[in-house]
Parts: C-alpha cells; structure tokens; sequence
C-alpha cells in the first residue's frame, strides 16, 4: 500500500475549514486507485485565534493543535515531521482555506508513485484557468520564477503555490530543515540543490473562500525582498557545502 | 589621556567586572553568553591601564582623535556583542519550534491514546 497524507495548515479557518474536510473526503473516495493507493489528512491548527480548534474537535477530525503560532512554514513543517514519524510515502499540502482543490490529489500523487518525481507542484499558471490572482502579483511570481531558475536551475510557472507533493526523501528534508516565513519558494530552491526531480502539473485555484493569504499588499515588497535573499543565501550555502564534501 | 580619566575609568571598569560576577553568581547570565562581555571589559582595562598602546592602535588605523577612537572601539564591541544576541534568539527560536512541534504532535498521540481507552 502506498500511503499518503494530505496536510492543511490552518490559521482561524473556522468557517470553512470542515467543507474542506468534507470535500477532501469525498474527493478520496471517488479516486480510482482505491487498492493501491491510501489517503488520510491531518490538519495542523497553527494555535487559531477563533474557534478552529473546538470545530475540529467537535467534527472529531484528524488533527494536530500547535501550543504556539508558528506561521505556515512551522506548521507545515510540523506536518512534514508527521507523515516522517508515520512513514507516510507521499505527503501533500493543501491550504485549508478553500483556494486548492482536492480533485487533485491524485494527480499530484501519481507522478510519485511512478517514480516520475520527487516533487510534484500545482500550477495555476500552466493552463491558466481558473483564479490567476491580480497582475501585479503574477509579476512578483514572474520574478520569484526567474530568480529561481537562475540560483538553481528549476524552471517553474508556479513558485507560491503551495499545492505539492513531496515524496519520501523529501519529506525527510523538509521536516528538518523547511524555511520559515514565506516557505513556499525557497523550498523548491532547497529541494532542487538537494538534486530533487521537480514536476508541475496544471490545476485550477479558486479564489479563497475566508481568511487571508499570508501574502498581504503592504508586505509585498518585503516579501519579494526576503524571498529573493533568502534564495540567494539559499544557494551559497549550498555551495559551500558541496565544496566540504570534496 | 589624564589621571583623573584614567582613575575614573578604572573605577568604573571595576564597577563593570563586579557587575558581571554578580550575575554570574546569581546564575541570571550563564558563563557561556558573558565571554564577549569580559572580553571586552578586558581589552578595555588594557587599554586604560597602558593609554599608550591604545593611541599608537589607533594612530596605525589611521584614526587621528582619540576620543573618536574610543568611542569606535565602543561601538565594535557592541555591535558583535548585539550580533552574538541574534544568533542567540535565532537559534532559540529554532529550538522553540522543533519543541512546539513535538509537543503538538505528542499531544495528538496522546489525544489519540485517551480516546481508545474509553
């Protein structure tokens, strides 16, 4: 059997944090693939404000409660340190906040379990269907993409999407060592220099249902700024490590 | 450099010294974060002690006023003891969220454990 966990990071979703459950679970259930192929969630409650936790509780979902707030990529983190602990073979984030869709999770899983890649990423761009955010953060992501392709040599269309799957080793990399305050595109840069295949599938977003990206207008600058540094510190780290294994 | 300064400059050395040990002796700093600190305290006394040895230092970088010497000198020892504090908090910040994390997800087993007693 080849296991997979499906991790939704939450931070005050409680509105439509169990739809997504919901969804999820029917989603699995229509996948082909049943014999060979296992789903489960967990949901990591980054230490929400509203009332997730109780939600969660109450619909006694699979969960994970954080004592602290621990931003996306502590809490993604976290799960990555699960699916290791549980020796899942596939883990995959999805955002609880409605923006991805679990339709296709098989999709992103498939990849793996061919053996085709390592890292598989949902990509709103390839296709280019369904919500494609404003024109000014498509440039920031143009950007990121570029800077990303010339510190590691991976071409992406989708750099912020958080939609991926990640196989085995990987999920051993990123439970140790996953970036911590804008994770998304810095992981792709770790995973690459780690010599990791990096695959992109086309998949539609739906523009979020509630809560907010952790992406907002004022940072935006700070973020292009911290992704790019942090890419580039990223590389000559990396660099420098290769040069001790000589 | 005159007696007076010096004079007033060793007695607040000392001041300083004393201070440290204290709180090392309480253990509210650990020995280990307050090397930079004695350090610095060190290569201070030096240099109030022999006033020479600091000027010709300071004449070799090329740093003409004294005063402007002493206070650069100052501020490169603040400036890494401030650097040393951020790699401090870093690193426990790092801590910190490895432990949150095996603490939530122990709490789950645990949650996990309970429920199957019932």
């Amino acid at each position: 059997m080849f296991n997979v966990l499906v991790i939704i990071p939450a931070y005050n979703e409680e509105e439509c944090i169990i739809s997504t459950i919901k969804k999820l679970e029917e989603d699995i259930d229509s996948f082909d693939y049943k014999d060979k192929i296992h789903f489960d969630y967990v949901v990591i409650n980054d230490c929400s404000k509203d009332s997730t936790k109780s939600v969660l509780k109450d619909n006694k979902a699979n969960f994970i409660s954080l004592p602290l707030n621990l931003g996306i990529g502590g809490a993604v983190s976290c799960g990555y340190k699960y699916a290791l602990k549980n020796n899942y073979d596939v883990a995959i984030q999805l955002d609880g906040d409605g923006q991805h869709d679990s339709a296709y999770l098989l999709d992103l899983t498939l990849p793996i379990y061919e053996n085709a890649a390592d890292i598989v990423i949902g990509s709103r761009f390839i296709n280019k269907e369904g919500f494609q955010s404003s024109s000014a953060r498509r440039m920031g992501i143009g950007i990121l993409n570029f800077w990303i392709w010339f510190c590691s040599g991976q071409k992406v269309s989708d750099c912020t999407s958080g939609y991926r799957a990640v196989n085995k080793e990987y999920i051993k990399l990123y439970s140790s060592d996953y970036p911590i305050d804008y994770p998304e595109p810095e992981a792709i840069v770790r995973a690459k220099l780690n010599r990791a295949r990096i695959k992109e599938i086309p998949v539609i977003m739906k523009e979020r249902v509630s809560g907010k990206s952790s992406i907002r207008p004022i940072h935006s600058m700070y973020y292009m700024l911290k992704v790019s540094i942090s890419i580039m510190i990223c590389r000559l780290a990396n660099k420098k490590l290769k040069q001790k294994k000589r | 450099m005159s007696t007076t300064l010096q004079l007033f400059m060793i007695c607040a050395e000392v001041l300083y010294f004393v201070l440290i040990f204290t709180f090392l002796k309480k253990k509210t700093l650990s020995l280990k974060y307050t090397f930079l600190w004695l350090f610095a305290g060190i290569v201070m006394l030096i240099f109030t002690i022999f006033p020479m040895l600091f000027v010709n230092l300071i004449k070799l970088c090329g740093v003409t006023s004294i005063m402007n010497g002493l206070f650069a000198l100052c501020i490169f020892f603040i400036i890494i003891i401030l650097m040393s504090l951020t790699s401090i908090v870093s690193k426990q910040t790092d801590r910190i969220r490895t432990l949150t994390q095996e603490n939530a997800i122990l709490e789950k087993r645990l949650r996990e454990l309970e429920e199957k007693d019932k």
